[in-house]
């Protein structure tokens, strides 16, 4: 019985040795990736209208790091101010609707509303309310990320153990208590599945936000749609990689978040 | 309706620990209303341990949940110690082991044994809180206190549950099935876990189970419920010495109360199938 107590390391396949196994992880995307790279630079080669090669790609960020990276910024900045408020209120209206059902029976049909309605449509009616700034522009990223939050949320909150309920009854434990000791750490599964949802669209959101609530001319997304019109394919595919790079940047920190914060719900990082 | 059975105990003399009075609870559509209890009274001295048990349907776990708080009767009174239940919840008098450990994932066993003690804070007042450490190590998990429930096995997990429902000192205890997701031999083992230190801290139980001789090794009295309506059959006292152990179980005594018991809970499923 005492042996079960040590938690031994999930043992891995023992067979090959650290490099050999790294080089299994790592050799076969990057040999996607090099398969793409060539066909792209076949295509661009032949069809400079089509695509552009990938050293004018490289060149183009090269020659003018500052405008990329200004234009990153303001993409940044409308994914950090809009998804996080939209990240925030898809949240905290999740805790409002599982404490108040009479919240969820209001405003539930309202927000289906809203979320079937198409951003895309939103946007210019945004701008004429709002003005050219960057407000609009984080409306229609939170908009974005904000159902799939709210969804998530809400789910958590609501798929409480009940034995673990039962017990907080019995010792008479407030509302208080029962969401900060039980509701709120067991509901952060739910909100990284959602908030895995809401990062890449968040960069979706920011980009289309520029792209229908122009005003500014700033960002990425922006930076696509004017080198498009054009026809300077370098800067739109830079732009468009660093989009990418941004989406794939906001992920992998949610996944270091997610395994700091959620160690005790994969039960294979903790052992057995 | 047989009249409510009271079987007399003069093991503990003292004032009644919790009094159920003539329960009554249905469920479902008034057309397909099944009632689950039916009238039914027992009462638990302080310091008394008393099994449950009786086929699937006889409400024996919901009995549990009204004396917990977690189900409201139709009628009848339960009182734990002269209050009534809401009471004895808000003065965290009840202390719950529920089928599953329950524990929470993410708090060390050490954290979520020390989670009754935290909860509630306004009733700590003048109670004996124990020391969360000390029950588990008395409880055989002092080399456990800091590592996560999900590292455990099946069995310790559910030794944590019962040492946290230990820890803050209620006034009575309920558990419902506590082992019944162990494994055969991993069940006799907490069970004797259980009676040692039931022994050496005598507090009132009621005991929901399956098993009769974990019901006569434990118990000093086993009620015996019949089903369709629910409702008490028999309540049978268990005279054997205290302190137990497992030598217990290979004494005549015991072979005999079981087999009585066993014939009495056959009876009544017999019945039931008439």
């Amino acid at each position: 019985m005492s042996s079960s107590i040590a938690a031994e390391a999930a043992p891995k396949a023992k067979t090959s040795s650290p490099m050999a196994r790294m080089a299994g992880d790592w050799l076969p995307p990057a040999v996607t990736f090099v398969i793409v790279a060539v066909l792209w630079q076949v295509v661009a080669l032949n069809n400079p209208y089509v695509l552009p090669t990938l050293e004018s790609v490289g060149n183009s960020m090269a020659s003018d790091p500052h405008m990329y990276w200004a234009n990153m910024l303001v993409t940044c900045q409308e994914i950090v101010i809009g998804a996080g408020a939209g990240i925030l209120f898809g949240f905290l209206l999740a805790v409002a609707m599982s404490e108040l059902p009479i919240i969820e029976k209001a405003m539930m049909p309202l927000i289906v509303v809203i979320m079937v309605t198409p951003v895309v449509a939103i946007a210019p009616a945004l701008v004429v309310a709002f003005g050219f700034g960057m407000l609009p522009k984080y409306i229609v990223t939170g908009l974005v990320v904000f159902f799939p939050m709210l969804v998530n949320s809400l789910a958590g909150l609501r798929d409480v153990d009940q034995k673990a309920l039962d017990v907080f009854k019995t010792l008479h434990a407030s509302r208080w208590e029962t969401f900060r000791d039980l509701r709120l750490p067991g509901c952060m599964p739910f909100v990284f599945a959602g908030l895995r949802i809401a990062m890449p669209l968040a960069v979706v959101g920011a980009a289309v936000a520029e792209f229908v609530a122009a005003g500014q001319q700033a960002g990425l997304g922006s930076l696509v749609t004017i080198s498009a019109a054009q026809a300077d394919l370098p800067v739109t595919w830079a732009s468009i990689a660093l989009l990418c790079l941004l989406g794939v940047v906001l992920v992998s920190l949610l996944a270091l978040l997610r395994k700091r914060v959620l160690w005790w719900s994969d039960a294979d990082v903790i052992g057995r | 309706m047989p009249a409510p059975i009271q079987a007399s105990n003069d093991r503990y003399p003292g004032e009644a620990g919790v009094e159920v009075a003539n329960i009554t609870k249905s469920f479902g559509p008034d057309e397909a209303r099944v009632t689950v209890l039916n009238g039914v009274s027992l009462t638990i001295r302080k310091g008394e341990f008393v099994s449950l048990i009786g086929p699937s349907g006889c409400g024996k776990s919901t009995l549990l949940k009204v004396v917990a708080g977690l189900s409201e009767a139709d009628g009848g009174k339960v009182s734990i110690n002269g209050k009534s239940v809401r009471e004895a919840s808000r003065e965290k008098a009840i202390g719950l082991v529920p089928q599953s450990p329950a524990l929470l994932p993410w708090r060390t066993i050490l954290d979520n044994v020390s989670l009754p003690i935290s909860i509630n804070p306004n009733a700590n007042a003048g109670r004996k809180l124990r020391d969360p450490k000390e029950i588990l190590t008395s409880f055989g998990l002092g080399k456990a206190i800091d590592r996560y429930p999900a590292q455990l096995s099946g069995g310790m997990q559910q030794r944590a549950a019962i040492a946290r429902a230990f820890v803050f000192d209620p006034e009575i205890l309920l558990m419902d099935e506590p082992f019944s997701a162990l494994d055969e031999m991993n069940r006799d083992q907490q069970r004797m876990g259980l009676l040692d230190f039931w022994q050496s801290n005598q507090k009132s139980v009621l005991f929901v189970t399956h098993s009769v001789p974990e019901a006569i090794i434990l118990s000093d009295r086993i009620v015996l419920m019949a089903a369709h309506p629910g409702r008490i059959a028999e309540i049978i006292d268990v005279d054997l010495p205290r302190p137990r152990n497992e030598a217990l179980y290979a004494t005549d005594a015991f072979r005999d109360l079981e087999g009585y018991v066993r014939n009495a809970l056959r009876k009544v499923m017999e019945a039931a199938h008439v």
